[in-house]
């Protein structure tokens, strides 16, 4: 029994040493590997959702993403809908948003991007106040808090 | 020094100890340069190549003194001092600052590092997605990279992470050495479970809160690498606690104690890492035949791993991050690397040469990226 458990234990030791030495050179295919699992996605509390739709400006396009309400096991009362303005945006930005795509407005958003003020004006009693506003490396992002 | 290397039974020839690095030196050299080697660059070649020479010399010196935590701490230090300047000098380059805005938050740009893992499992386990601001596969420290790099490190190394791979453990080791003799002694072993205390009740808060509640609010190398931009009298309270817990647990305390007390009191990823010293193949073990029970081990061990009543049971415990200052500390080699199911006082110089080489590769080949950069930004600064 002492030498199977010995000779488990240096196979087990050699076997450390493979893992190390494949674990640089293979860290490519390796992460990439794991990058597929189910699991490995950022939650929406920080990527912002997914798109629901886009408007189409001159200049810029409006991305309004999906509502996020996700919790652990189950929805929250209060998330966010984020808002993505992508291309040359103004100094002004004006924009009334459909975000439950019910086909009536439920707020406008006015943003000065020169001096970040950001004004929001609810049609809806689920829309609650400004979230994050900041310019970003495609533009500018809002993010409006909601109830659920 | 004479008399130690003399009494030292791990001591190679000076021939020996070549032969024995020179695996070291061909795969350093592979791994380092990806297999092609570009000198293009002056400043970069000069940085690569004090790198490499660098390492190799101080895994030679462990084989020809026959000491480990002597050479180990000085790459374990080199790799927090450059990796934390080569993180800030990027981010003052790209940002201007140390700290990361709201618009790095929302675009996932923030880099990964492994103390979010504790934080990470339940939430990926639930929601089947990651609480974490960065990306997934692209881009510098990405998710699954340093995920990758952790899990098969902690598997085959065990707690040994945490003196081999975290790249924040040379802080408080090298504060940990300040002074030859503790101001604080005799600290109540009981708080050596602290961590684990810290991993419950973080993961139960991020699971809670969808929000990686240490680096959100504890984590103290906050202050040597990156913090969230101060705005309001939230974040601004935040980067006090980080400065404050940065001050106190990796700079006073392990001066005062002598001990990695950041590492033995703190850090959740600590606790995951004892827990998978009871998987891997490499263990430090005690032959009592040889042991006279005089608790130099005890004293010198900077995680508090070993008691008194450990070296009467043969083992130390879970918390032994494999640093080798006990087995360079003993003077009579009782205290060694071995290896799982390998009976203590038996192949003592095939299972150091082992751990050393696997932890010592993970080391050097993990820090060089961050070595190589800042002699590169060194070597710029002194040329012009």
């Amino acid at each position: 029994m002492k030498k199977i458990r010995k000779l488990a234990g240096i196979t087990w030791a050699f076997a450390g040493l493979l893992l190390i030495v494949i674990l640089f050179p293979g860290l490519t295919g390796l992460s990439g590997l794991l990058a597929e699992a189910p699991f490995m996605k950022i939650h929406p509390r920080y990527s912002g959702g997914e798109k629901a739709y886009e408007i189409v400006r001159d200049h810029y396009t409006l991305e309004i993403r999906k509502p996020v309400f996700m919790g652990l096991v189950k929805d929250r009362k209060e998330g966010f809908v984020q808002l993505d303005w992508r291309g040359q945006i103004p100094g002004v930005i004006n924009d009334t948003i459909d975000y439950d795509r019910d086909g009536v407005s439920d707020f406008s958003i006015s943003v000065d991007t020169a001096s970040n003020d950001t004004v929001l004006r609810s049609y809806n009693e689920k829309v609650e106040s400004t979230g994050i506003s900041t310019r970003t490396s495609y533009g500018w992002a809002v993010r409006v808090n909601l109830k659920n | 020094m004479f008399e130690t290397l003399k009494t030292n039974g791990m001591r190679k020839s000076f021939v020996k100890s070549l032969l024995y690095a020179l695996p070291m030196f061909i795969l350093t050299f592979f791994l380092m340069t990806g297999g092609k080697p570009d000198f293009s660059d002056p400043s970069y070649s000069l940085a690569l190549i004090t790198a490499f020479v660098l390492v190799n010399i101080l895994y030679f010196l462990m084989h020809y003194t026959g000491k480990t935590d002597r050479y180990r701490v000085v790459l374990f230090v080199i790799f927090a001092l450059t990796l934390s300047f080569s993180l800030i000098r990027n981010m003052i380059a790209i940002r201007h600052s140390m700290s990361f805005s709201q618009a790095d938050i929302l675009e996932c740009r923030i880099p990964f590092c492994h103390l979010v893992i504790p934080m990470m499992i339940i939430p990926a386990a639930f929601s089947k997605s990651i609480i974490f601001p960065g990306s997934i596969i692209n881009g510098f420290a990405n998710i699954s990279s340093m995920v990758v790099l952790w899990a098969v490190a902690t598997i085959v190394l065990g707690r040994g992470f945490c003196s081999w791979g975290c790249f924040y453990g040379g802080w408080d080791d090298a504060f940990s050495r300040f002074r030859r003799k503790p101001v604080f002694r005799n600290i109540n072993l009981i708080w050596r479970w602290m961590p684990f205390a810290v991993l419950f009740m973080v993961a139960l808060t991020a699971a809670l809160s969808l929000i990686p509640t240490y680096c959100d609010w504890i984590c103290p190398f906050k202050a040597v690498t990156e913090y969230e931009q101060v705005t309001s009298v939230e974040s601004a309270a935040k980067a006090g606690v980080f400065f404050s817990i940065f001050a106190g647990l990796v700079v006073v305390l392990p001066v005062m104690t002598t001990k990695r007390t950041q590492c033995s009191y703190l850090c959740p990823l600590g606790a995951i890492n004892s827990l998978s010293n009871r998987i891997t193949p490499f263990t430090i073990k005690i032959d009592k035949a040889a042991c006279n029970e005089c608790n130099r081990c005890v004293e010198v061990c900077p995680v508090f791993a070993i008691t008194k009543e450990d070296i009467k049971n043969g083992r130390v415990s879970v918390f032994c991050s494999k640093c080798g200052k006990c087995v360079d500390a003993c003077p009579r080699n009782a205290i060694h690397f071995g290896i799982r199911g390998v009976p203590a006082g038996t192949m003592k110089n095939f299972s150091r040469n082992m751990f050393l080489f696997i932890s010592f590769l993970f080391m050097a080949v993990f820090s060089a990226g961050s070595v190589v950069n800042t002699l590169q930004s060194i070597f710029k600064l002194i040329t012009g």
